[in-house]
């Protein structure tokens, strides 16, 4: 008999923690490797964790609703017979996205007691097992985020070796600003007369989450999805200076050709929105525009032309926003694209996308017009450089040949990384799009 | 006591005026508080007049003086005489120097100083005694820094001939033999010195190596250059008891089965310190001792009693002046409500031994009992161009890191100008620097320095200076 400790393994590249949204399996329950034994929210969808092991489950260490950390302790196992698995600590880098466990052996072959299983804390939101002695950061970073009351255990690094920088830190405050409640049931101990000095003495002010008039208020944990969601955005925000440009395209005979198709694509058993004209009208202007259908590689100072095109179509869900991908856009024809765009938003919403349907976009599309609206700014998807907003189509009177006309009008809103282009080039790709999306016809000229 | 006396409101009450206490002091005037520091004796504590400064000035004069003897250059020849009392005042004027500053740096933070024993009456109130009177204080904020004091042996109490490192300190002579019992850094660093004096020194140690919270790579260097000395080191042996006469002490001790005597005409007894929390009255307002009877703390230095924090000697961890020092800062700046806590990877630890040794993080030892895979550097003082330069070529540098991430983990120096070495392999560590990050920081040639970019070399199996096997 030996005993074998899960520690959370890394469930995609870079994704350093996720929510163990439920337990699929208790103490006690005897599992054969690979069967699902918790279901993992990470940052984009609900994956579930497969045991790495046959063997019967001893000890949960972590709480539904917890946020752990790679390499956290969450799960001990009873095997049969001799530690057959690498006895390394820490964990394996996944190869695909599928959950991998890694697997820590505490005891040898012959052994049966438990040694050496630290049992973690309860709580939920705190990351188990983390010392803030084992989270590498500088002194000063370490104070800085003390000080903003962020617990370093939330951070996600980006310096080598995984420390935390000042700007991670930084980052995370920008993205998240409800690390003030987490930070302090979790950096701290805290010592019984700590709380009740904090009601009673009037020297200093009381802080925040001990104070009365809980019900005025109340404090809502962001998902993981949320958080990373708010990075993506504050990094885009914070390192792109967007530059939109807004304009109308007049859609009337888009409008009709869509109800033409309609019928068509009943018969195919599928739905045709309006999105496959604009990915395709999209794909046509950056093709004559490369510039803009391409990532920035920051570090090396170079922006990368992609001679591929696939586009991100940013999708709504109950757990945020999300960004499949329809790869190789430019290689299918409109009937697969609106089938892959209406298969990836309907698993987008259920969470069943993995990591990497929703990598490695070239150019994105971000489309309100379903909720309303006309015009915003949309968000680049970085290191994307451009993305294109897409807004209600409304029937207004346009002047056409001094003649004043009803027409179906759609907003676009492109916004662009003003670093690499300018308001010019940012300019003549919306006019391509709108002139492919005023005369449909000469799209399905496109492949 | 008189009646009807008034109590003094304060803002901070700090107690004990030590590394920790002063410093304490310092940084809570500087974020705005008004401070009040009492001490039942000197300022600087026992670091600045009892420890780490007086024996560090004898420390170097015997150094020097040895190597005056016997001048470590050939061709360079020196002779030496020593006036022992000539040394003592010159010790003292260091002290006072230092103790002087401490002065001048309280007058100028505005920092209110008194002269006093304190005690406590009630948790938020604490009576001070002077010689004349008592006068009570009415505290917001209290910091207890109260140090420790030597370990007195049940069966061998402090007497004349029985001292304490106090007492060795202030020697007007050099003893013509003494006996240490205890093979600690205080032990092992007086005990050379007066040696080095010319004194005849025989320690015993309890347990089976001198220095024993150091690893036994370290601890063999410095016993080897203690029998230079014709220091007579006993070690598993057990000080029964003492005889004092006229002329000197005879102590006996066992050894195993056997029991042997030695005579000298002191015995020195450095086991250990004991902190001084029994006289405060903590009992009377609740505070959490541990069975050691050290004060209990979280990492904000606050005691089980609200607003009032411990800081130094008398909280768990090491007994050092720089950990002292760290956590008055912690403290102060707790109670000038900022978010500090004690937060270090890791704290040097350094012995003025002949040679020194530095230590800081985990040793080997320390990081295979915690199962980590480590990569190990070593480089030796011999070939290192300063230090043979120096005629100082005994020694090495150690790191030891992480295997996988190259991470530092821990360093460890003995030879000469160890204590000075640590330093920025503790910042290495805080840093989280890499063997690779420390390789590539140009060191300045010829330098010891080199020799930790040297070991990372020697750990990342490029060396250029000694050759792998
Ligand atoms: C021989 C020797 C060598 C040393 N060498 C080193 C070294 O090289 N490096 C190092 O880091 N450390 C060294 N130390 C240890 C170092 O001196 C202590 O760790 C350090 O002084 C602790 O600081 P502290 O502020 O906690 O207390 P202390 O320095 O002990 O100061 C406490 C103060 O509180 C006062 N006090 C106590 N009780 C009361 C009371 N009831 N009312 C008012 N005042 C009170 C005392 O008078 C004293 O001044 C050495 C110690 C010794 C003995």
């Amino acid at each position: 008999m030996a005993l074998y400790e899960l520690r959370f393994p890394e469930l995609g590249e870079g994704l350093h923690e996720g929510r163990i949204e439920k337990w699929l399996v208790k103490p006690g329950d005897v599992v054969k490797e690979d069967d699902p034994i918790a279901e993992v929210e990470n940052d984009k969808s609900m994956v579930e964790l497969p045991s790495p092991i046959d063997g019967k489950i001893t000890q949960i260490h972590v709480e539904a609703g917890a946020t752990v950390v790679v390499g956290d302790l969450i799960m001990s196992f009873e095997v049969e017979g001799s530690a057959d698995a690498e006895p390394s600590l820490g964990t394996t880098h996944a190869a695909s996205d599928t959950a991998q466990a890694s697997v820590q052996t505490t005891a040898s072959a012959s052994a049966t007691e438990t040694k050496a299983v630290t049992a973690p804390a309860k709580g939920a939101t705190q990351p188990q097992g983390v010392s803030s002695r084992e989270i590498l950061a500088a002194p000063s970073v370490r104070k800085f985020a003390r000080e903003s009351g962020v617990f370093l255990g939330n951070v996600i690094p980006t310096g080598p070796n995984g420390k935390i920088l000042r700007e991670d830190v930084e980052r995370f405050l920008a993205g998240a600003d409800h690390a003030q409640s987490e930070s302090h049931d979790g950096a701290t101990v805290m010592l019984p007369h700590e709380a009740q000095s904090a009601q009673t003495s009037s020297a200093e002010p009381v802080q925040g989450n001990f104070a009365q008039g809980a019900a005025l208020e109340e404090r809502v944990p962001l998902t993981t999805i949320r958080k990373l969601i708010a990075q993506a955005m504050v990094r885009s925000k914070h390192t792109a200076p967007h530059v939109t440009v807004l304009d109308e395209v007049d859609v009337t005979e888009l409008v009709k050709l869509r109800e033409e198709l309609k019928p068509l694509a009943q018969e195919r058993g599928t739905k045709i929105t309006y999105l496959p004209f604009i990915v395709k009208a999209l794909i046509s202007a950056v093709r004559r525009y490369p510039a803009l259908n391409a990532t920035l590689d920051e570090e090396r100072q170079e922006l990368v032309l992609k001679k591929e095109y696939h586009i991100g179509i940013a999708t709504d869900t109950e757990r945020g926003l999300l960004v499949p991908v329809v790869r190789h856009a430019d290689q299918k024809n409109m009937w697969t694209i609106a089938q892959e765009i209406s298969d990836l938003a309907a698993r987008g919403r259920a969470g069943k996308l993995g990591p990497n349907e929703m990598k490695g976009s070239t150019i994105s599309i971000t489309n309100i017009g379903s909720a309303g609206g006309l015009f915003f700014t949309p968000i680049i998807n970085f290191p994307e450089v451009a993305i294109l907003g897409v807004g209600r189509i409304s029937e207004k009177p346009i002047v056409k040949n001094g003649q004043i006309v009803p027409a179906h009008v759609m907003a676009l809103s492109l916004s662009f990384d003003h670093r690499i282009i300018d308001g010019v080039l940012g300019q003549q790709t919306m006019n391509e799009v709108k002139r492919l999306l005023e005369n449909p016809r000469l799209l399905l000229m496109e492949v | 006591m008189v009646v009807g006396e008034l109590t003094e409101e304060v803002d901070v009450l700090v107690i004990g005026a030590g590394p920790g206490g002063y410093v304490a002091a310092i940084r809570a005037a500087q974020l705005g508080k008004s401070v009040t520091v009492v001490d039942k004796a000197d300022l600087g504590g026992v670091c600045l007049n009892r420890g780490c400064i007086p024996s560090k000035a004898l420390i170097s004069a015997a150094h020097h003086y040895e190597a005056a003897k016997t001048s470590p250059y050939p061709g360079v020849e020196t002779t030496a005489t020593l006036d022992f009392s000539k040394v003592q005042a010159w010790k003292q004027t260091v002290v006072e120097k230092m103790t002087g500053g401490v002065k001048t740096l309280l007058k100028g933070n505005k920092i209110n100083v008194i002269q006093g024993e304190v005690f406590f009456s009630k948790p938020d109130e604490a009576r001070v005694m002077t010689e004349t009177e008592g006068h009570s204080y009415r505290f917001n904020h209290c910091i207890i820094a109260t140090g420790s004091r030597p370990i007195e042996l049940r069966s061998i109490p402090f007497s004349k001939r029985v001292i304490s490192s106090d007492e060795a300190l202030s020697f007007d002579q050099v003893p013509e033999s003494l006996i240490v019992i205890g093979g600690g850094y205080i032990g092992i660093e007086l005990g050379q010195t007066f040696a080095k004096f010319g004194a005849k020194v025989t320690i015993l140690e309890g347990t089976d190596s001198i220095l024993p919270l150091f690893e036994p790579q370290l601890s063999r260097l410095v016993l080897r250059n203690l029998k230079k000395y014709d220091v007579d080191v006993v070690t598993k042996a057990m000080a029964k008891s003492v005889e004092e006469d006229e002329t000197g002490v005879t102590l006996t001790y066992a050894l195993g089965e056997e029991t042997h005597t030695v005579r000298a005409s002191y015995v020195l007894v450095t086991v250990g310190r004991r902190p001084n929390t029994e006289e405060l009255g903590l009992d009377t307002i609740g505070i959490k001792l541990t069975d050691k009877g050290l004060i209990e703390v979280d990492e904000k230095c606050r005691t089980s009693v609200q607003n009032i924090y411990a800081i130094g000697d008398i909280v768990p961890g090491a007994a050092l002046a720089h950990k002292a020092s760290y956590e008055g800062k912690v403290a102060a700046e707790v109670i000038a409500g900022h978010e500090s806590v004690v937060d270090y990877r890791c704290i040097p630890a350094v012995v003025f031994s002949d040679p020194e040794i530095a230590t800081v993080g985990l040793s080997e030892a320390d990081a295979k009992a915690e199962n980590k895979e480590v990569s190990v550097g070593r480089f030796p003082y011999a070939a290192n161009g300063r230090a043979v330069a120096l005629n100082a070529d005994e020694g090495f540098v150690k790191l030891i890191a992480d295997k996988k991430s190259g991470l530092l983990l821990g360093a460890q120096v003995i030879g000469a100008e160890a204590s000075n070495l640590i330093a920025e392999l503790a910042l290495a560590i805080e840093l989280g620097a890499t063997l690779e990050d420390v390789a590539l920081t140009i060191h300045a040639h010829p330098t010891l320095g080199e020799m930790v970019m040297e070991s990372a070399e020697v750990a990342l199996g490029s060396p250029i200076h000694v050759v792998v096997r």
